[in-house]
């Protein structure tokens, strides 16, 4: 059995732009699926997205390597013919457009599966494809807002903080991913085509392995909150500052009694008021004071982990910057920062992917197309258009091409 | 004949306990697949989770439907070979304690492998198999500390802060399960069982969608910072305060002259500190201040987010999870699913976040007792009898406990 990897041999067709859709369709294409992404004339947006360099975007390079491009004017019926004849011959459709757009185009589920019934087609939304909020532009903060993530994530009595990255964007791509591999494989079996509505929503609000659950079935009386740099259930657990820099403590069960060594203070392992994880949080400020006590005492946040995980099996971590995550030994030696080299950027670093298969331990050599890069391969090879056709199909300015 | 269910037959060991493992398996079961989760003696230790009544736990409850649950001493050589008898017929693996710990138990994936080649064998751990960090204790937030997550939350200079829910864990659950269905799509198709290595921090890592990327390609002259409220480098972005509630807006783009239009600052559009997308991060101040002042004016939160959405500005409320679970958004798409647990009776959880055309429906499922099904499984998959099984009881390889 050879292939070059999982989903080789797998037909993609990918309308998607920004984060959440790409970066499923970058795991398919990782994952040696044939993907060609229908853009935009002037390109999809994240190609206008930094770093630029000779307007060729290493935002975009990160999300789209290893898709064929083919750009075309959605809004005429030659695009859309295009698109019709394309799905005919391919196994996956993928939009992350606002609910709604994809039927102005002649594209949605049910013009669709009566082009190719066998077709599975994933729709990627923030909101979902109904109910009330389904048709507000969506944005990874307005999931998180809506999920209730946001408004739990800052000081108690200040302002709530934004998280620096796109968690839901990327998540709610590998959950797309997720459920595209599994209407595959249920379709291998013998099922048919069918439709699959993910929503960041949804991923965020499932995020909440505890909140929903605890507040429901306290009777309303348990409320999640936002408390800042320290859990609000549960004790020691959080940030804590050494010299300058931050670390995180977690120490619960054994590792509790561990940290009590270290500390000092076996005689809390008798005490009632530390005798359960309900009754520390109640007294965690105590907890807190001697935490820092025993900080004041170590040369820097480096030797407290050490200390803390090495000698006392205390969980702990420093707070790493980006730049420090990235130059970290462990990050080096699993390779977790990926080089891909661009035809026209050069170098550039990224996240690597975190699926890892022992079958495919290479990462593929993957490559992010210029914009419509494969008109033509594409329409003469799968299509079988003639010259002349796509010709016309430039002129009438329903193709575009550009190398950035 | 199309299968009844998308993982119809599908078997699943699953070693797996707290949450990312889980809720990986969860998904499985979900979707159809048979689920036996192997749990120590005393019980998976999520079981100690709040809330609880009666000795269950609903934390359990929620990470552990639809899975049958086997109590065993692993240490213990009897206990060896069943999950070999059993693995031995299996198709899926799921295991997430720390590495070694597997092999101490004959259960890696070299002894497995030899047991059944066409094995699925998914490991998830917080550092991954290999590599320095590979053998420290794991959370999810010790992975978002090595990820340079938590580095980028809160006030520039302020301790960081982080949100009291485990998105690395359930997120890594969900990634586990796509590589194994990936695996199990490429066995169907001819290819072999294989071995999957995920891990939190790698996963983490993965949702820097541009961090790293812009750290790398400026030469090192841009470092990403937590900023508070409001985003480090785009404007107007961020959370702003109407009246007693917070809000999201964010006006990009074609969106940004919306916005100027909508607030009644057309003025700003000929602004030269505000002429581009740069221009408008480096005054970012100013920008997100005049936005701030129009709500203020309009001072009620319903209002601002009337007019913003009318006008196609992206915004949102921050809700509370009660909010969130009772919004009228949340009950036109089913997100809070309904369980009806033998103890708790009617319990609420988040659904899974999958939705399939050709399965509408999440079964109704439950979560077992800890050894509810030691008889079942042992006699009716392996043929033990009662008095082997009461042997194994008594020498404590086995027990259950109704909780």
């Amino acid at each position: 059995m050879t292939r070059k990897h999982v989903l080789e041999g797998v037909k993609v067709l990918d309308f998607s732009h920004f984060v959440a859709g790409p970066h499923c369709t970058r795991l398919m294409a990782e994952a040696g699926a044939e993907v060609i992404k229908v853009e935009a004339q002037m390109g999809e947006a994240a190609r206008h997205l930094p770093v630029l360099k000779d307007e060729r975007s290493g935002y975009f390079i990160q999300h789209n390597r290893g898709k064929k491009s083919l750009s075309l004017d959605l809004r005429t019926k030659e695009a859309q013919d295009i698109c019709h004849e394309l799905i005919k011959t391919v196994d996956v459709v993928i939009e992350n457009f606002t609910p709604g757009v994809m039927k102005k185009f002649n594209l949605d589920w049910e013009a669709v599966s009566k082009v190719n019934p066998d077709v599975i087609m994933c729709s990627i939304s923030c909101l979902g494809q109904e109910g009330p909020l389904s048709k507000l532009p969506g944005f990874d903060y307005i999931g998180q807002a809506y999920s209730g993530i946001l408004g739990m994530t800052g000081a108690a009595d200040g302002y709530p903080a934004l998280s620096g990255m796109a968690f839901g964007d990327i998540s709610t791509g590998a959950h797309a991913y997720g459920a595209i591999v599994t209407a595959l494989y249920h379709k291998a079996m013998g099922g048919g085509g069918q439709f699959l509505d993910i929503a960041l929503l949804d991923c965020l609000f499932s995020y909440h392995e505890m909140n929903v659950q605890v507040y429901d079935a306290s009777g309303g009386a348990q409320v999640p909150q936002r408390s800042g740099h320290q859990h609000a259930f549960i004790a020691p657990l959080g940030l804590f500052k050494c010299k300058e820099d931050y670390l995180i403590i977690v120490a619960l069960g054994a590792q509790w009694n561990n940290l009590l060594k270290l500390l000092g203070k076996e005689e809390w392992l008798e005490d009632p008021r530390f005798a359960t994880p309900l009754t520390r949080n109640e007294h965690r400020d105590a907890i807190t004071v001697e935490i820092e006590r025993w900080l004041s005492t170590v040369s820097d946040v480096t030797e407290a982990v050490r200390i803390l995980v090495e000698e006392n099996h205390v969980p702990a971590a420093p707070i790493l910057s980006v730049p420090e995550v990235m130059e970290h030994p462990h990050m080096k030696q699993r390779g977790i920062v990926q080089t891909v080299n661009d035809r026209a950027f050069g170098d550039v670093k990224i996240p690597g992917a975190p699926l890892r298969y022992s079958q495919y331990p290479e990462r593929l050599e993957l490559q992010a197309s210029f914009l419509g890069e494969h008109n033509e391969e594409i329409l003469r090879e799968q299509l079988g258009y003639s010259e002349e056709k796509i010709a016309e199909l430039n002129a009438a300015g329903v193709l575009s091409q550009k190398n950035i | 004949m199309a299968p009844q269910s998308m993982f119809e037959g599908i078997k699943v060991i699953d070693f797996s306990h707290y949450v990312a493992g889980p809720h990986c398996t969860k998904m499985l079961a979900e979707h159809g697949a048979e689920v036996i989760k192997i749990e120590p003696l005393t019980g998976d230790p999520a079981r100690m989770l709040p809330m609880h009544k009666e000795g269950r736990s609903a934390f359990y409850v929620q990470h552990n439907l639809a899975k049958k649950s086997l109590s065993l001493d692993l240490a213990q050589p009897e206990a060896q070979k069943i999950c070999h008898d059993l693995i031995r017929n299996a198709d899926v693996v799921v295991e997430n304690f720390t590495p070694g710990v597997m092999k101490r138990h004959n259960m890696d994936w070299e002894t497995l492998k030899a047991i059944n080649p066409n094995l699925v064998m998914c490991s998830i751990s917080c550092f991954g198999q290999d590599g320095p960090l590979a053998q420290l204790p794991g959370y999810d937030f010790i992975g978002q500390a090595y990820a340079g997550i938590l580095d980028l939350n809160g006030e520039p200079d302020r301790t960081p802060v982080f949100a009291d829910l485990t998105f690395g864990d359930v997120s890594s659950g969900t990634h586990a399960y796509a590589a194994i269905v990936a695996a199990l799509f490429h066995r169907f198709r001819g290819g072999e069982g294989q071995h999957l290595d995920l891990c939190l921090q790698e996963i983490l890592f993965s949702y820097h969608d541009m961090n790293v990327q812009l750290h790398d390609a400026s030469g090192g002259t841009y470092i990403p910072k937590r900023s508070g409220a409001t985003h480090n480098v785009a404007a107007p972005a961020g959370i702003f305060k109407c009246g007693e509630r917070y809000l999201f807006i964010i006006a990009l783009g074609a969106q940004w002259e919306n916005l100027a239009k909508t607030i009644d600052r057309e003025d700003l559009l000929s602004d030269p500190r505000f002429a581009d997308l740069a221009a408008r991060g480096l005054n970012k101040d100013a920008l997100n201040g005049i936005v701030q002042s129009w709500l203020d004016t309009i001072g009620d939160p319903d209002t601002a987010l009337k007019i913003l959405e009318n006008a196609h500005i992206p915004c949102a409320p921050l809700l509370t999870v009660p909010e969130v679970m009772e919004h009228p958004h949340t009950k036109a798409r089913n997100m809070l699913r309904t369980i009806v647990d033998p103890v708790w009776g009617e319990l609420k959880i988040p659904r899974t976040p999958l939705r399939f055309s050709a399965f509408p429906d999440i079964p109704e499922q439950t979560a077992s007792y800890v050894g509810e099904h030691n008889q079942e499984i042992l006699s009716e998959i392996l043929g033990y009898s009662n008095e082997d099984i009461d042997a194994l009881e008594t020498q404590g390889v086995i027990n259950s406990i109704r909780s």
